[in-house]
């Protein structure tokens, strides 16, 4: 019974893990905390939907979905977060917040609330694993998640303009002056960051249900799996979406708590946070 | 462009007005009374200042029954209002937030004076705002209601059942004609909702020497599958599906990843009775989940069915849902209505509307399953008469009439109801 229940978890945690990783991604490169992430998501899951009702090919669908949240993804990096480059970060993060109520609203707008279902070809698909059938959606969001965290970590890893990222990171006034183009290199970010949006929202809207709010709203358990890693390190993110995952599905199993699995990001980012700071001591100047 | 005026002699307009009247007066009879007066005159004298409290931005849109209702009181208003008196109805949005549930209803009820509340529709409302109510000695007519606080209220009555009856008339027709001998009861973990109308269907069922489990699931849940996988792991061998009708179609989507649509008898309370659920379900469900409904189908030949569908076409959004809660918020306008054309305009004010629409008793209408009635009673349960429809490939299907439902609970309610005459029996 506890495997069937890891196994379940696991999909859900890869689509924590990989929001995280899309979230850490963007926060290195360019300081904002994109709270618009899930929306971006919410806006090619519901297009995909759309044009599956339309009848359009599923290829068309997915394109759509990625190119959907890719291209308001950067437009916005483009466009408006540079106007707000040299404020404070929580003004940046709430601009991005704006960013998501905006969508959310136009979503909202043509999609009504009504009874809607995405499924995808990959539903069909599927293997049996100590008891229960997983689909051919969930093997893949495990593996994208898996392939994908390496490839981003590569990338930046290894080719120049991940270098150039690594580099805004560590010191972005100093990489600015060294001549690093910060406009084309924070607008890459802002594309990954996007088609990792649009990705995961597809996924989503599959697993969970193509609803503008929910899927807008599950930018949230992914910041947690983003807090985990710091906001910085992508392997402890992906660590901790699955960690989140796998435990919000096992705890179905214990009584008294199960009704309250939901909680289970935040009280993984909570205990994490207290941990990674009880050494600190508040003093009369600040930290120390 | 303002038409002719016709010139009649003094005497030549009652008498063409009689010849008319008698011409038209077998037409007239056999034409179907539309709404109120039904004079075609507009309204223009004092409006009567009516409320709705409804849960129309959150995780769901809850108010259907209130656009109905501002439908049919779009008709009064049209063809005579109440005795030349139009219903100003004001929709309040409470975003399903109580402190803002708490704040409209005070708006409506201490700043607008409103003389009644008509087709609220909410999950936070009725909790928030019973005891403003029963203070402020406003009576509400509701429509869907969803919370314990809305049944058990002195000043609440709705015209749709709730999660309770609509479990238990579920459960009841799996016992009888599926065979289901232990249910999972899969709710939403909200103590007033999920939890109580599990807890009751449960209770109902050990009665009958069956077994119930609850299965609870928090709204904010993501992923349905873990909750499916609790409700197989609890041995039942039917899933009540007692959820709003996103969750219960994600829950039957994780129930279809698993293949599990043979292997567990289905059933469902009136959530899933709306309109597209046949066709997101897929054929895979067709014939496959049965459902409680609390009011008649949709597709009802009476004479209420057809008036509802009449006004609806003629004066509703064409997106306004035509659902269950929009059959409600129906009759709660008509009731309202009905009560209120009895009654000397010059004496329209809260407590004598509150006074009337109390003494409402054996209210018949063919959208619903029985009689209905407001009373004087703390608590407030009048339709707990049900049919039950099956999802098919493109719609639903009637797989019963109208049944009324068993157990303990509903007992004292019908005794309460002999007592004191509510319900003409």
């Amino acid at each position: 019974m506890y495997g069937v229940f890891f196994v379940t978890g696991l999909a859900m945690g890869a689509l924590y893990a990989l929001s995280g990783v899309g979230l850490v991604v963007l926060y290195r490169c360019t300081g904002v905390l994109n709270l618009a992430y899930g929306a971006l998501g919410a806006a090619g899951a519901m297009l995909a939907w759309q044009l599956e009702q339309w009848a359009y090919p599923e290829p068309v669908a997915w394109a759509a979905a990625l190119a959907v949240a890719t291209l308001l993804s950067f437009v916005y990096g483009r466009f408006l977060a540079p106007r707000l480059a040299f404020r404070e970060p929580v003004i940046k993060a709430v601009a991005t917040l704006g960013f998501a109520l905006v969508i959310l609203g136009i979503l909202n707008y043509f999609w009504v609330e009504a009874p809607r279902r995405l499924s995808l070809s990959t539903d069909d698909l599927g293997l049996r694993m100590l008891g229960v059938r997983i689909t051919g959606t969930r093997v893949l969001v495990v593996m994208a998640t898996l392939l994908m965290t390496l490839g981003i970590t590569l990338f930046l890893n290894r080719t120049r303009i991940g270098l150039l990222m690594r580099a805004l990171a560590s010191q972005r006034d100093l990489a600015s002056m060294l001549g690093v183009p910060v406009g084309r290199v924070e607008a890459t970010a802002w594309l990954i960051s996007g088609l990792l949006a649009g990705f995961t929202g597809l996924m989503f809207g599959d697993l969970v249900r193509p609803n503008p709010g929910a899927l807008t709203f599950l930018v949230i358990p992914a910041m947690a799996a983003a807090v985990v890693g710091r906001l910085q390190s992508l392997s402890l993110t992906l660590a901790g979406g699955l960690v989140i995952g796998v435990a919000e599905s096992m705890a179905t199993l214990v009584h008294p708590i199960a009704a309250y699995r939901s909680a289970t990001p935040f009280i993984v980012a909570t205990l994490l946070l207290l941990w990674l700071q009880r050494k600190r001591r508040l003093t009369f100047s600040g930290q120390d | 462009m303002s038409k002719p005026k016709p010139s009649f002699t003094p005497w030549a307009k009652p008498a063409a007005a009689a010849l008319f009247g008698l011409a038209f007066a077998g037409s007239a009879a056999a034409a179907p009374k539309l709404c109120g007066l039904d004079n075609g005159k507009p309204a223009t004298g004092a409006p009567i200042i009516v409320g709705a409290v409804v849960g129309k931005t959150g995780p769901d849109d809850f108010s259907s029954s209130a656009r109905t209702a501002k439908a049919y009181f779009d008709c009064v208003n049209a063809n005579g209002g109440i005795h030349g008196r139009p219903i100003q109805y004001l929709i309040e949005d409470d975003q399903w937030k109580p402190e803002v549930a708490g704040q409209v209803a005070s708006k409506l009820v201490k700043d607008r004076g409103v003389v009644a509340l008509v087709g609220n529709g909410s999950f936070v409302e009725m909790t928030v705002n019973a005891k403003l109510y029963e203070q402020q000695n406003v009576a509400v007519v509701a429509s869907a209601c969803a919370v314990r606080e809305c049944f058990e209220a002195k000043n609440i009555a709705s015209t749709n059942q709730g999660p309770v009856p609509s479990n238990i008339s579920a459960v009841q027709w799996g016992v009888q004609h599926l065979g289901s001998k232990k249910v999972a009861c899969i709710g939403l973990n909200i103590p007033s909702n999920g939890v109580w109308s599990c807890n009751l269907t449960n209770e109902w069922l050990k009665d009958k020497g069956l077994q119930g489990v609850s299965v609870l699931m928090d709204p904010g849940a993501p992923d349905a599958n873990s909750a499916l996988l609790e409700a197989v792991a609890s041995g039942a061998d039917t899933m009540l599906v007692s959820l709003p009708a996103g969750l219960a179609q994600a829950f039957l989507k994780a129930a279809q990843e698993q293949d599990l649509r043979d292997k567990y008898k289905w059933i469902s309370p009136t959530p899933l009775y709306k309109e597209g659920i046949p066709q997101a379900l897929g054929a895979y469900w067709a014939g496959k989940v049965h459902i409680a409904i609390e009011l008649t189908p949709w597709n009802g030949t009476g004479p209420d069915a057809k008036r509802w569908r009449a006004v609806m076409d003629k004066y509703a959004a064409k997106s306004d849902p035509r659902d269950t809660f929009s059959e409600a918020g129906f009759v709660s306008a008509n009731i309202f209505v009905d009560t209120l054309l009895k009654m000397d305009p010059k004496k329209i004010d809260r407590a004598n509307v509150t006074a009337a629409l109390k003494a409402v008793k054996n209210y018949r209408s063919d959208l619903l399953c029985g009689p209905w009635y407001f009373g004087n009673a703390d608590f407030h349960q009048a339709n707990h008469a049900s049919q039950m429809v099956v999802a098919e490939k493109d719609g639903f299907k009637s797989e019963t009439g109208c049944f009324d439902v068993t157990g303990k609970y509903f007992d004292k309610i019908r005794a309460m109801e002999k007592a004191e005459h509510l319900t003409g029996n």
